[in-house]
């Protein structure tokens, strides 16, 4: 009965009291970020003020930012509760750094694998002529030995990068896999293979750039200090470098074109792509479909800590 | 015949045969006007008799003020067998008007005659003077060529003619009165011997590379032997296959340097970068069996080291013009060949790996989308 002779303005603020509470226990557990703990620490002593200035006027903005805060701070927990960390930064920071050399390299050294077509005589003229695209090469070539540098030491000295080499080290179960997925391809089985941190198809494009960085790192320090390897070795190791060179050039550029980019980019489940790369997280959902294997290993390693 | 006939018919009457006579007159005085000329021509020589009174004696000749003695003498076959044959001394020595003439004549000047326009000859002499020999004259240098230094005074001939200064065979011989070095080297190089010992009319003499009338400077863009054209040059023989077949050259020089990084940078604009001449050298060009030659194993590291350094005898231990289809080159062949067959099989192989994908995915419905799944 009480209820009834309360003012709404009474009311509303009763409500925000309650927003408040709702939200101020999350603050001490779950680990959330920074970020989220400066939406939560806003919104608390925004409610706050609301409910202490009970007479302003602009009482329904106030309420409806409220409202817009919340549905947020949702999202962001809903978000955050369901996902894994699937690549830390120095993982993606190499990424970047492979990308960004291989699209560098790529792009100026296409011209010269095709002198005669248009499209380099165009790319090249871009570039200001060849003097220009072969400085430009070079500083590709810097980031790539960087990033092979970068991935040694990451390697070693990780202990991510130690877990993650064993884990795309070639097993007996991705022959099974393929013959799996040939299966669940032509409809003979019902499920795609199970696979753990790494899929056949991932650790393929692993020891693809591993095998391409040798070839094209070792032929290319030979044609950049040309003058240095030829007072070495007779020249036609230089031919043999240049001509691995180009050729791998090639594999490389197509492979990534059609089949790293159909993987992450144009297959329908992913198309127009996916950010793992940027902020390297998977959901729930992504992590049960992709990598059921490791899925279940951090979920049955969280439930053994837990006891 | 008519009016002859009548003539003669009515030669009685005095008046009208006053009036006959005078148109008579009148005829045989215009038949001998077109006449006289025309024996001119066909005995020409009359024409510089004058001047040959004197000029004709050998031995005819003058002490110039500065000490230096000035030859006089005109050889009366060589003018008359010349391609100008039939013109007047004072056609081209326009500035004597009397005889004996009391000054020194100027020098001849062609572009009377060879000017623009004219079709008998407008355009060498408009590139002439465009080419660095006709900048000199135009700045009127004294040691510039003018057309009679290199097509002869008295003697000028048709091109084709053998007895020609500028004949394909004797073109040589007369840059060489001012280009000594480098018709040196030209007369040792396998194109001089082909051309001048073995009489061989496809090997390139000056004009062949350097051009005629338009000759330029190699460091001018528009010059046939800028870096970048020289192998425009080159390639009119040696991609010739007819005169690869005929004289036995090696063929395929200037496709395996197109496929060179050489080649690829001169493609596209790099003037650094070496062109034939650069290892081959501009006039002492010689095959790689000759010890002289830039190109023989014993001088190749010199030649390469002009621009790379440290060259040494690694440079010589493999091949220089590379066929990458050619069987003949062992390993890189068979490297080329693996990464070809690598390339192919991997990229097949993913290839169908993702028609695989799309097709399963198409099956389950997934790229159909969902309304369409159930129906």
């Amino acid at each position: 009965m009480e209820d009834k002779f309360k003012t709404v303005k009474e009311k509303i603020a009763e409500e925000l009291q309650k927003y408040a509470l709702d939200i101020l226990p999350d603050r001490e557990d779950k680990g959330l970020d920074e970020e989220t703990q400066r939406l939560v620490r806003d919104e608390t002593t925004e409610g706050l003020d609301a409910f202490l200035n009970i007479k302003t006027k602009n009482i329904h903005k106030i309420i409806k930012k409220q409202h817009a805060l919340k549905i947020k701070l949702d999202k962001k927990q809903e978000w955050q509760k369901d996902t894994f960390q699937r690549f830390n930064i120095y993982f993606r920071i190499q990424h970047m750094m492979l990308f960004m050399s291989v699209i560098i390299l790529i792009i100026t050294g296409l011209p010269i694998k095709f002198p005669n077509s248009s499209i380099s005589k165009f790319m090249m003229s871009i570039m200001g002529g060849i003097s220009t695209q072969g400085i430009l090469h070079r500083i590709g070539a810097v980031l790539l030995i960087g990033f092979y540098v970068f991935h040694t030491l990451y390697t070693i000295f990780n202990k991510d990068g130690r877990r993650d080499f064993v884990q795309l080290l070639p097993k007996s179960k991705d022959v099974k896999d393929i013959f799996q997925m040939i299966k669940y391809f032509f409809g003979f089985a019902k499920d795609k293979p199970k696979f753990d941190r790494f899929s056949y198809i991932e650790k393929f494009d692993y020891w693809a750039v591993y095998w391409g960085g040798i070839v094209m790192v070792g032929s290319g320090l030979i044609m950049w200090f040309h003058n240095i390897a030829l007072s070495y070795f007779p020249k036609y190791v230089y031919d043999i470098a240049r001509e691995a060179h180009s050729d791998e050039a090639l594999l490389a550029t197509l492979t990534i074109v059609i089949w790293h980019f159909y993987n992450v980019h144009f297959n329908p489940s992913r198309f127009p792509g996916s950010l793992v790369w940027w902020h390297g997280k998977l959901t729930k959902e992504q992590m049960i479909d992709e990598h059921p294997l490791e899925y279940e290993r951090i979920v049955k390693g969280k439930e053994g800590k837990n006891d | 015949m008519k009016t002859n006939n009548s003539i003669a018919a009515h030669s009685c009457s005095g008046k009208k045969a006053k009036t006959t006579l005078k148109y008579f007159g009148w005829i045989l005085l215009s038949a001998v006007i077109v006449a006289l000329p025309v024996k001119a021509w066909s005995q020409a020589s009359p024409l510089y008799q004058k001047c040959l009174l004197c000029h004709g004696r050998p031995g005819f000749k003058k002490l110039m003020p500065d000490g230096k003695v000035l030859e006089l003498f005109v050889n009366k076959s060589e003018l008359e067998h010349s391609i100008h044959a039939k013109l007047h001394c004072t056609d081209c020595h326009a500035d004597v008007m009397e005889i004996p003439h009391l000054k020194v004549p100027g020098k001849v000047n062609c572009y009377r005659c060879h000017y623009k326009d004219n079709p008998n000859g407008a355009k060498p002499a408009n590139e002439f003077f465009q080419s660095v020999h006709g900048k000199l004259v135009t700045e009127n240098d004294p040691k510039a060529p003018h057309c009679q230094d290199c097509h002869g005074g008295h003697n000028v001939q048709k091109v084709d003619s053998p007895l020609s200064t500028v004949n394909h065979q004797n073109v040589a011989y007369t840059c060489g009165k001012c280009h000594k070095p480098q018709y040196d080297n030209y007369i040792q190089s396998i194109h001089g011997t082909a051309l001048l010992d073995r009489h061989i009319k496809s090997a390139p003499t000056c004009t062949t590379c350097h051009g005629k009338h338009l000759i330029l400077k190699p460091d001018n863009p528009a010059s046939s032997i800028y870096p970048l054209n020289v192998i425009n040059v080159c390639s009119k023989c040696h991609e010739n296959k007819e005169l690869i077949r005929k004289y036995n050259i090696p063929g395929g020089r200037i496709s395996t340097y197109k496929e060179s990084y050489h080649g690829i940078a001169d493609e596209f604009g790099s003037v650094r970068v070496a062109n034939c001449s650069s290892c081959h050298r501009a006039h002492l060009i010689l095959p790689e069996s000759d010890p002289r030659s830039s190109i023989n194993k014993a001088n190749l590291a010199k030649t390469c080291g002009k621009c790379h350094q440290n060259a040494n005898v690694n440079f010589t231990k493999g091949k220089i013009h590379i066929n990458y289809k050619s069987k003949s080159n062992g390993i890189l062949y068979y490297i080329g060949m693996f990464f070809e067959i690598l390339t192919l099989s991997t990229l097949t192989l993913l290839f169908i790996h993702i028609l695989l994908d799309l097709f399963r995915r198409y099956k389950s419905g997934e790229i159909r989308g969902k309304n369409k799944r159930g129906e």
